[in-house]
Parts: structure tokens; sequence; C-alpha cells
């Protein structure tokens, strides 16, 4: 076991106040209901539940 | 019937003729697939809440294999069989509670953060990434974060199964 080993972090995941969540860096996404992937870069995802274009976040959330 | 409701260190474990599944509620981050694949067996709003007697060794195998986290965990009740249990089957005790199999393999790797859409339910991360939250930083290594996506949750950004609460449906 190598206990010790560093794990490097591979992404940057926030949590933007009454926003989405913003992923960025080296990720694999999937979308179990809708069954899209999607990887690397940058994606924002909804957390309101209101978004038309889930699992993405398109604004919704300011209204 | 030969139902079992013990408990273990941290959590249940439940058990029929031929195998125990073991469940830790600390570690439940509600992904949802165990009572929506097989209700039968997994109903939250029974007690106890796991019937081994709901369905088959196979199917309870199967969904205990997509759990997303070390809640629910599986093994053979004859112990020689464990042995012979293959990376394929995800969730069984070797892979997942190797504290309860007395084996220590699994080293963990370097990989893209897995992060899944559950449906109806939150957002599940997993692996090594930074969580930037009310102005936190926080470095989460070989672990499973939900984040919630119905807006419901009393613990936001987190999800406490409010969304099963609410219906969300999306
Ligand atoms: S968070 Fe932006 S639309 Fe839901
Ligand atoms: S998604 Fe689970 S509480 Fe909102």
């Amino acid at each position: 076991m190598e206990e010790n080993k560093e794990h490097k972090s591979q992404a940057i995941i926030e949590v933007i106040d009454f926003g989405p969540l913003k992923i960025m860096g080296n990720f694999i996404l999937k979308d179990l209901k809708r069954d899209t992937k999607d990887s690397q870069g940058e994606v924002w995802l909804c957390r309101c539940g209101k978004s038309g274009n889930k699992p993405y976040c398109d604004g919704s959330h300011k209204r | 019937m030969d139902r079992e409701d013990k408990q273990f260190s941290g959590g249940r474990k439940y058990r029929n003729d031929e195998i125990t599944v073991y469940w830790k509620p600390s570690a439940c981050v509600h992904a949802s697939y165990c009572y929506r694949e097989l209700i039968e067996v997994f109903d939250p709003g029974r007690r106890p809440w796991v019937d081994m007697n709901g369905s088959t060794t196979a199917k309870i195998i199967e969904v205990v294999n997509l759990c997303p986290t070390e809640a629910l965990a599986w093994k053979w009740n004859d112990d020689e069989k464990n042995g012979l249990v293959g990376s394929d089957q995800l969730n069984h005790i070797k892979f997942r509670r190797p504290e309860l199999m007395n084996t220590n393999d699994s080293v963990p790797e370097e990989h893209p953060v897995s992060i899944k859409v559950m449906v109806d339910g939150p957002i599940v991360l997993k692996g090594n990434f930074t969580l930037v939250y009310n102005g936190n930083k926080k470095e989460v290594q070989e672990s499973i974060i939900s984040i919630c996506r119905c807006g419901a949750s009393d613990h936001q950004p987190f999800c406490d199964g409010q969304h099963r609460k609410i219906g969300f449906n999306d």
C-alpha cells in the first residue's frame, strides 16, 4: 500500500453562491438520465433545479 | 425467514442464505441507485430498510455493485467463494471495505475526476480535486462528495436527500 502517495488535484470544482457548480480540469462527466458524456475543459452545472438545459446552467437561477 | 439485521462497527449487515450485505449509513451520498433499481429489497421507508427476501441473490449483488460509495458492500457467506471474486464485482467487500475482509489490495490510482449527474438526484464527484465553496478551499482526496442539484437541500451545497422528498424530476 502506497499510503503516503500524493494525490494531485485533477480539477478545481467551485460552488458559485446562488449559481452553478463550475468545474475546470481533468474530469469525465456522465449524465445518467440523458446518457451524455463530457470531459476536459470547463463546464457549469445547474444547482438550482431550474435550468432548461440540464445538467448545465442556463442562467435561470437569476430569475 | 432468515432475516438478520445485525450491527457491526459503523453500520449494519443483512443476510440471506448466500450473501451478506453491509450497510454503512455515514458513507451514503443518496445517489439513489439502490431503491430506484430494487425497491423490493432497499426501501428507505421501511424498517428494517433492507429485506433480503425481496429479490434474488443475483439481483441484489447487481444493485449493490451500483452503489457509488462504500455505503453498500456485499460478500458471499461461503468464504472460499470470496477469494475468487473478480474486480468487476465493484462493491464486493474485498474492494470496498477491505477491513472487513482482512486483505490489503487496491492501491488508489491517479485518474480524471468522475462526475456523475444522477437521475433526479445530485451531482456525485469522485476522485482528487479542489473544492471551493463559501470561501473555503478544500483538497478532496480519493473520496466522494455529492452536490445538491434540486435546490432544496438544507445543507447546501451538499445533497441531503431532499430531492426525494420534493420529487425532483429533471
Ligand atoms: S444554477 Fe444556473 S440555471 Fe440553475
Ligand atoms: S439533489 Fe439531493 S437534496 Fe438536492
